[in-house]
């Protein structure tokens, strides 16, 4: 059963990497209740610049400040889509990543690898 | 104005010929440099470096991750005794903020149309930083001959053959695959040279053996084929990487000199053993690049895929495991997951296993990564396949009149050291 959902984004977000590089990923904001569900998709292939994981850091502060979400609210999660081949690596992939915020400053990522199912749980209940 | 410009040597990997290649990015860079300065290359791999040398500005070209801690080790000296140093080149993009660490300046992008502004920088005593031209890649028709002319020569030769001149024919590549780089260093889009530009290059280049470092010359099927039709008046004998199995183009691939190509082994199909004949069935020999290592390779399949090698008629065979370089898929999932064990960066070689793998110990892989080279090998030693190849090249460049005797001068040395014979 869908609980009701505050605020919701989806889109495709544009953001500015390492040196610079103009750089793109899938960006999903889903608010329930007291937190906020900061799904980021690496878009690797359309990507041409830095990647979620070696931008986390700053993106995920970059994404606080835009939609003025709380950093100590937030449920940040990493996902890289099935490309579609045969290779193990390549398939798709969720992972929750935790930071700790030292003077507005998002440092030391912690990730920890979750199922689409454990997502889809944490959504809905 | 004199400057010095450097090319780090690395620890070698053990138990493999060791062939010393004329660098080519740092000579692609040195053609960017405006003509009042005075270039010198060394290339440290074959040469001491003096560092009290009467120079004005140091640079150091770094093309592999583990080049880097010799390379910064090389500035700090340098600017110890008050040089300026700038560094360039893959490895230093790869790894920019840290090099930041021992350099006056890091110069990130290509260099193409932006070292008059370096080099004013540095005489006006304004060199910054960092030169971010990341996103600003230059218009690849300006690319010009490298200077060749900065080798030492009679480095390159062993035994009195001249090593393969390294040259290339395109930038960028339009794929993206995991343990590579390309795609950050370079985004994601094959840059191909004109012809004519790279017809006026070649005609630059006095040996009649090259390598095309290219990353992939099969991205563009036109293009390929007009590059090998304007390469066949050169008769000059070639080694790439990955060209396009197509009977059109392996025809004129053949015609232009194709020595032998580089062919990714991945799996133990019939599509690798097909596209293995068809090099063959044109004159074309085969290096097998086995990479090892990778999440969906269980022991087993490693052995199978060496059995297969031995099965598909390989000239040659070189395995690597997989090295987590920065700015890669393969690195990033690998951060994520916590599994990079070592962050030393001279053992990001493709030879030490730095991380855990998914379905073994990392020192098995250590172990099946040995046993690839010994079991691929065992029967015929890398040195006696590579002369098998060598002397195919040679049967071809007499028909058509190349051949080139080795040089008699330099026939004691070997990378301008002395041989040193075996005596039983």
């Amino acid at each position: 059963m869908n609980t009701k959902v505050d605020d919701y984004q989806d889109q495709v977000y544009n953001f500015n990497g390492l040196w610079d590089l103009p750089s793109i990923c899938g960006l999903k904001i889903v608010k329930k209740g007291k937190n906020t569900f900061i799904i980021v998709t690496d878009l690797y292939d359309e990507n041409p610049g830095t990647s979620i994981t070696e931008w986390n850091t700053k993106l995920a502060k970059e994404i606080c400040d835009k939609y003025s979400i709380d950093y100590n609210q937030i449920i940040y999660i990493e996902h890289t889509p099935n490309k579609q081949t045969k290779l193990s690596f390549n398939q798709e992939s969720f992972f929750k990543v935790s930071f700790d915020i030292y003077d507005d400053k998002f440092e030391n990522p912690q990730w920890q690898e979750i199922t689409k199912e454990e997502i889809d749980k944490l959504l809905t209940v | 104005m004199k400057f010095q410009l450097i090319f780090p040597k690395w620890r070698k990997l053990e138990g493999q010929t060791t062939f010393n290649l004329p660098p080519h990015g740092a000579v692609v860079f040195a053609a960017t440099i405006p003509d009042y300065v005075e270039v010198e290359f060394i290339d440290n791999n074959l040469e001491e470096l003096k560092y009290d040398d009467d120079v004005d500005f140091v640079g150091i070209s770094m093309l592999l991750t583990t080049q880097i801690k010799n390379g910064w080790a090389i500035a700090d000296e340098y600017r110890k005794r008050g040089k300026k140093v700038i560094f360039g080149g893959i490895a230093t993009m790869l790894h920019a903020e840290e090099t930041m660490l021992h350099a006056d300046s890091v110069f990130l992008g290509e260099a193409e149309s932006h070292m008059d502004k370096v080099f004013s920088d540095f005489k006006n005593g304004e060199l910054k930083q960092v030169y971010n031209h990341m996103n600003d890649l230059p218009p690849i028709e300006i690319v010009g001959p490298a200077r060749r002319d900065l080798y030492k020569r009679e480095l390159y030769y062993h035994k009195g053959v001249q090593m393969v001149d390294l040259f290339h024919a395109s930038r960028g590549c339009k794929y993206s695959c995991y343990p590579c780089a390309v795609s950050y260093l370079g985004g994601r889009n094959f840059r191909p040279r004109p012809i004519d530009k790279v017809v006026e290059e070649l005609a630059t280049i006095e040996n009649n053996r090259l390598f095309i470092v290219d990353n992939s010359l099969a991205q563009d099927t036109q293009w390929e084929k007009d590059l090998f039709k304007e390469m066949i008046p050169f008769k000059k004998k070639w080694v790439s990487h990955t060209i396009e199995d197509k009977p059109e183009v392996l025809d004129l691939a053949a015609q232009a000199g194709a020595w032998y190509v580089y062919q990714a082994v991945f799996d133990t199909s019939d599509y690798i053993r097909r596209r293995v004949k068809q090099y063959h069935d044109y004159g074309i020999g085969v290096e097998g690049t086995i990479l090892l290592g990778l999440d969906n390779q269980t022991e087993d399949d490693i052995k199978r895929l060496i059995d297969f090698l031995l099965e598909i008629d390989l000239d040659l065979a070189e395995f690597t495991v997989l090295a987590p370089f920065p700015h890669t898929k393969a690195y990033v999932d690998l951060v994520k997951q916590n599994r990079i064990f070592n962050k030393d960066w001279n053992d990001y070689n493709a030879g030490q296993v730095v991380y855990q793998p998914k379905h073994m110990s990392p020192e098995r892989l250590q172990e099946l990564y040995q046993y690839a080279w010994d079991t691929f090998y065992k029967d015929e030693s890398q040195e006696e396949k590579m002369f098998k190849l060598l002397k195919k090249v040679v049967s071809r460049e007499i028909e058509d009149g190349t051949f080139r005797k080795p040089v008699k001068d330099l026939s004691r040395l070997s990378f301008g050291k002395n041989v040193k014979h075996k005596i039983s």
